[in-house]
């Protein structure tokens, strides 16, 4: 029909499938019965998924990876949300150094930041506890979450809260049950966005995990490179199921924040 | 006047009180780190500039920088190439297969490097889909397309496209679709409205997109060293040698110091034209 609308479509689609299908292909990976990396399988079992649940190794390393990825989006809101506060709400002095010092993380490279937690924590003596593992991983975190904490902020009515106190509430009570929940898909979204930043972080991990706090992305790298335990495939199938269902549950929040706004 | 006064000095204190957790833990836990790094490279062993001075004169080492800034220049197009069209596509359509396409890149976005690396590792192995591909034609055996810079490019330009497409979709999203409509009314072919109307308006995006990508592949570390070469090194892989093999923690940090300035010093001229704030969108 229209070759100016088609041919992006199509372009569009195949980039797309570019994208999802090295994800796909992980699927069939995991229910392989091949004990190296073949594809398409020879023969399909479930003997791997059973090795993952059997492994003290590999379900270390999925504890470590939820506590610190748990921890770390505790410390990151208890920072960035009040700061996102103060740097929406009030004016102050050095503002603009501020909002860049909270960026820095962001833009460091993941290898430098690693090199610098290998040795600033080796000092504190915090190589390989998940104490370290949750200091660095906030910290990385922060700017994320003040991104997304302070765009909320900025669509927040204030009126809102102004009318709460003129019906008489006190300023707790407006913050907890009119300023928290306009917030909340903002908070939860910024909360879910540190989860997976953690979860998903390799390099300072890899760095610093060390074998007592190592998290699934480090075990993942390591055991690809000295071995290749087939556990790899089933692991990662897990992994992009929680991240899809992440992502869904995202966008739905997301869609319900643009309706309260 | 007075109380005025004190007004504004209680807006200043409360400002501070919020603001200094982060400010606090962003110096303290990654300042003082960075700097640690900046300190060992001209400290350790000794205190001299040596490490720099070897870092740019011997071979080795210079090439290493710049096949990195070569690899980063070839990933930033080829994000551009294939996520410009994605992009494109999901800012012009609200409907299900725009809601579709978004998801997928969302996926993507939020899978680990991992994880993908190790789809690569699968896909372009020896007893992968393209070997399988190769046999089934009957052209043999592919050539070696593991562990060469070629297995690495691909592995980066995979996972840093879903960061292309985002900062292309950011800026094209908010293009009004009434200027394409109005470029059509006045007589022009769809493809003219695309080229004087839309692709300057998109430019923003491609800019931030390939700033975005070309800094995060300077010093991407994981897919380098899984699907990468250590005849074609990148920094990172480098920097990962000197501290695993050979415990050379200055010159590893001398390393990191010149990829974190020249990170920086592209950020910085990003600054001066756009502003910082508008990379992440």
């Amino acid at each position: 029909m229209n070759m100016g609308r088609h041919i992006p479509l199509a372009l569009a689609v195949l980039v797309a499938l570019f994208l999802i299908a090295p994800m796909a292909i992980i699927v069939p990976m995991s229910f392989s019965s091949a004990i190296s990396f073949e594809f398409p399988p020879p023969g399909y079992w479930t003997g791997y998924y059973v090795q993952y649940f059997s492994s003290p190794s590999w379900l270390d390393a999925t504890f470590n990876s939820f506590a610190i990825a748990l921890g770390s989006t505790v410390f990151t809101l208890l920072v960035a949300l009040p700061a996102a506060f103060g740097f929406v709400r009030h004016q102050f002095y050095g503002k603009s150094a501020f909002n860049l010092l909270v960026m820095v993380p962001l833009i460091v490279p993941a290898v430098v930041s690693a090199l610098g937690y290998y040795g600033f924590l080796g000092l504190l003596h915090l190589v390989g506890t998940r104490t370290g593992m949750i200091i660095a991983h906030s910290v990385l975190s922060i700017p994320i979450a003040f991104l997304v904490l302070t765009a909320t902020l900025k669509g927040f009515d204030q009126n809102l809260e102004r009318a709460a106190m003129n019906a008489g509430a006190g300023p707790l009570r407006t913050f907890f049950w009119v300023t928290l929940p306009v917030l909340r898909p903002g908070i939860l979204v910024s909360a879910l966005f540190a989860f997976l930043h953690s979860f998903n972080e390799a390099v300072v991990a890899i760095f610093i995990a060390g074998r007592d706090a190592s998290t699934l992305p480090k075990k993942m790298f390591e055991s690809i490179r000295l071995e290749s335990d087939p556990v790899i495939a089933v692991v990662s199938t897990l992994l992009t199921g929680a991240v899809f269902l992440g992502v869904i549950v995202s966008m739905f929040l997301r869609r319900r924040h643009a309706h309260v706004n | 006047m007075h109380a005025f006064r004190r007004g504004v000095s209680r807006e200043g204190v409360t400002a501070a009180l919020l603001v200094a957790p982060a400010t606090l833990a962003v110096v303290v836990l990654f300042v003082v780190p960075i700097g640690y790094v900046l300190l060992l490279s001209v400290t350790d062993p000794t205190i001299s500039l040596e490490h720099y001075r070897r870092l740019f004169t011997v071979p080795l080492y210079t090439s290493v920088m710049l096949s990195t800034f070569r690899t980063a220049l070839v990933v930033s197009l080829a994000c551009l190439a294939l996520g410009y069209p994605l992009a494109y596509v999901m800012a012009r359509r609200s409907d299900a297969l725009g809601a579709v396409l978004l998801l997928a890149v969302g996926l993507s976005f939020w899978t680990g490097f991992v994880v993908r690396t190790y789809a690569w590792l699968v896909i372009l192995g020896n007893k992968g889909p393209v070997s399988a591909l190769y046999a089934a034609v009957g052209l043999g055996r592919p050539p070696q397309l593991l562990f060469t810079s070629f297995s690495s490019t691909i592995g980066m330009t995979h996972i840093l496209l879903p960061y292309m497409v985002l900062a292309l979709y950011g800026v094209m999203r908010k293009i009004d679709p009434s200027y394409l409509r109005a470029a059509e009314g006045l007589g022009a072919p769809p493809w003219r409205g695309f080229v004087h109307v839309f692709l300057p308006l998109s430019l923003p995006g491609v800019v931030n997109g390939c700033v975005l990508v070309f800094t995060m592949c300077l010093g991407f570390y994981v897919t380098p060293i899984l699907l990468g070469t250590p005849k074609d090194m990148m920094i990172s892989q480098l920097i990962s040698q000197q501290i695993e093999d050979l415990l050379a923690w200055g010159f590893a940090s001398a390393i990191a110091v010149v990829l974190l300035c020249c990170t920086l010093g592209l950020l910085a001229v990003y600054n001066r034209f756009a502003g910082l704030d508008r990379l992440w969108g």
